[in-house]
């Protein structure tokens, strides 16, 4: 994999979101919802980003895919900086990427049949006939495990994990490049997610797709993904590859969310950091190092500096303090 | 010794003007003092139901068809026939719960001190002033730092943690002999489901109350609770400790649901997944055994007769006709 070229990359990206208020509207502050990211994905891959809710992974994959315009910053893709693109003409880009959502109960039209649903995209981007389409549409449905009787049926005549087939075939009947997984599996039940997860794995092979999996379940993601990045507070606190972070984490943070996982064993009890307080405001954040005030181990520098994010080891990347002296 | 709570043979029907179907059949559980108890099944399989049968907070539609709750604090009460003064008495005296969303279980529109003190109002004679400081002394024993504060706070001013934190302190402020907990950490991040559960182990702990976890995660199960009951489509397919579930599952749902998840994080494996859907209340069968048609091992007898629960080993039942040396095909 690591040989693979690099297909999307996401250099400084930034999305505040103003606050209004007062009598006039002004500007009041910003959530800093996305505050400088950067990371690079390769063909092929699944990128996953994880944290807990509140620290902008959503807002980061939309404000990729120019769902929401960003503040700052650039994403290259294929040797174009997507934000470059005069909107109008961004619209015809839109079929090589896609978007899973989490919620397949509110993310398909109820009024629409599945057949009408999985036609969509290709009518839209002018791909190719009606008839064409229906065609491609009952190969599609096939693939993703339901059958060609189900074309005429709607939405809500379909369990949760049905729903989220019909998603992912509707996403990937253009033959998208990229497929933004947000949250894709996360409102599934145990039997039925590990079933979609088998079809992601093998529909990536097929189709040749790059993944960027939004999740806050670690099981998952450590399933799915070659690397991962942890997000705090709108920032990338550490980025690895999955076995080299779940093996040795660096960061405080994604040591804390490791071990907060319930574990699966009998026979070992696993030793807890349980971080103290919640995950403070972002439009308020502490000064220097947004972890600060829940670390276990943070120091003076840690208030009034926020630290580099660095590549500490080979294609190990992380944002703290502690691993400054190693390297100077 | 007596259990505190139990369940004997208790279904629970729908019905509507048009059609009326069973959806809960013969539950049996015994939740002793002090044991922390669970309940771990996927959505829809009936967990919450029979949480809220025990409440006897079931919507209008739903009923006890058949079935005794039995609660033994000083005396012997049989929950479901109590009348509905009577009941009020227990709930928050003897049994108390905490739900999933705490921003849904709690009142937006009064401080959380008139929430706590409410309880106490109910239950106990004592004057403002006692009632505050209780009140007080409960937050502070939940981790909350400033609870002078808190106290005069409107829901919507906490985070998710703290509103379960609340949550926690007024179920337990009367110290109630049994706390029932919905999913009370799905809707929370990682780290905070950590601490909250640390707290409600050693809360319960201190104060001696036995627990009724219900969740769809065994994550959770196998962190906090003693014994377990896994349930499918309204029905509890095996129970035994938490340790023989998790080292030894006996029914092939228990076995299937543990693979699909003990493989997961492992890439050179393709991911076990149990096939097909959870069944809905509509769908299930008349005769014969509720998961059959989803079972690997499934035979004649598994869709024609429904299996008792077999008694497997010293401490533990599973609901299969492959315990049962004649029915079984393969032995």
């Amino acid at each position: 994999m690591s040989n693979q070229p690099v297909v999307l990359e996401v250099k400084n990206l930034k999305k505040h979101f103003p606050i209004k208020g007062g009598v006039f509207k002004t500007t009041q502050g910003y959530v800093k919802a996305v505050d400088g990211i950067s990371f690079s994905i390769k063909e092929n891959e699944t990128f996953s980003i994880v944290g807990e809710s509140g620290c902008g992974k959503s807002t980061a994959g939309r404000t990729i895919l120019r769902l929401l315009e960003p503040t700052e910053g650039e994403v290259w893709f294929n040797g174009e900086n997507l934000y470059d693109i005069k909107k109008r003409e961004f619209r015809k880009k839109r079929k090589d990427f896609q978007l899973i959502f989490q919620d397949p109960y509110s993310s398909l039209n109820p009024r629409m049949t599945v057949q009408e649903l999985v036609v969509e995209p290709l009518l839209t981007h002018n791909l190719c006939t009606k008839k064409e389409a229906t065609e491609k549409a009952k190969e599609m449905v096939e693939r993703v495990g339901l059958s060609e009787k189900h074309l005429t049926r709607f939405p809500h005549e379909f369990s949760g994990g049905q729903r989220q087939r019909i998603s992912i075939a509707r996403a990937l009947i253009v033959h998208p490049k990229l497929v933004i997984l947000d949250e894709a599996v996360s409102a599934l039940d145990v039997s039925v997610q590990s079933q979609i997860l088998n079809l992601l794995i093998d529909l990536q092979e097929e189709f040749e797709l790059t993944y960027i999996f939004i999740s806050h379940d670690l099981n998952v993601v450590k399933h799915l993904s070659d690397r991962v990045g942890v997000m705090y507070l709108g920032q990338m606190m550490e980025l690895a590859k999955t076995e080299d972070l779940y093996n040795e984490p660096l960061h405080p943070y994604t040591q804390a969310l490791l071990s907060a996982i319930p574990n699966l064993s009998t026979s070992e009890k696993k030793e807890r950091i349980i971080l103290q307080g919640d995950v403070p405001d972002p439009s308020n954040p502490p000064s220097g190092c947004p972890f600060r005030l829940r670390c276990p181990s943070a120091h003076d520098r840690c208030v009034s500096e926020n630290p580099v994010f660095q590549e500490v080891k080979d294609d190990h990347w992380v944002a703290c303090h502690l691993y400054d002296e190693k390297n100077s | 010794m007596e259990s505190l709570l139990e369940l004997k043979d208790v279904s629970i029907d729908f019905q509507s003007k048009r059609k009326s179907f069973n959806i809960i059949k013969n539950i049996n559980l015994k939740i002793d003092r002090k044991m922390k108890y669970g309940i771990v099944g996927e959505s829809g399989s009936g967990k919450s139901l029979t949480s809220l049968a025990v409440m006897n907070l079931l919507s209008d539609n739903l009923s006890i068809g058949q079935g005794e709750i039995i609660l033994r604090t000083d005396e012997e009460k049989v929950l479901n026939h109590l009348s509905k003064k009577e009941m009020r008495n227990v709930r928050g005296e003897d049994i108390a719960m905490i739900f999933q969303e705490p921003m849904t279980a709690l009142d937006p529109l009064y401080t959380i001190e008139y929430q706590i003190i409410e309880v106490l109002r109910y239950h106990r004679k004592m004057s403002k002033k006692e009632m505050r400081e209780k009140a007080i002394a409960m937050l502070t024993s939940v981790g909350i730092s400033r609870p002078e504060k808190i106290m005069n706070d409107y829901p919507h001013q906490l985070s998710g943690g703290m509103r379960q934190r609340v949550m926690i302190a007024m179920a337990l402020v009367t110290e109630p002999k049994l706390l029932i907990a919905d999913e009370p950490t799905t809707a929370l991040d990682v780290t905070i489901q950590a601490q909250i559960l640390d707290l409600m182990n050693d809360l319960t702990d201190e104060h001696g109350t036995s627990i009724l976890m219900i969740t769809h995660d065994l994550g959770v199960i196998l962190e906090t609770c003693d014994r377990v009951a896994v349930m499918y489509a309204g029905q509890v397919v095996e129970e035994s400790t938490v340790k023989n579930v998790f080292d030894n599952p006996q029914h092939p749902y228990t076995q299937g649901l543990l693979k699909s998840i003990k493989t997961l994080g492992d890439r050179s494996e393709k991911l076990y997944s149990i096939p097909g859907n959870v069944p809905t209340p509509d769908e299930y069968q008349e005769l014969g055994c509720r998961f059959a048609t989803r079972c690997p091992f499934a035979f004649e007898k598994c869709f024609n007769e429904e299996p008792p629960a077999f008694q497997v080993g010293s401490d533990q039942t599973s609901k299969c006709w492959l315990h049962d040396e004649e029915a079984n095909p393969n032995e």
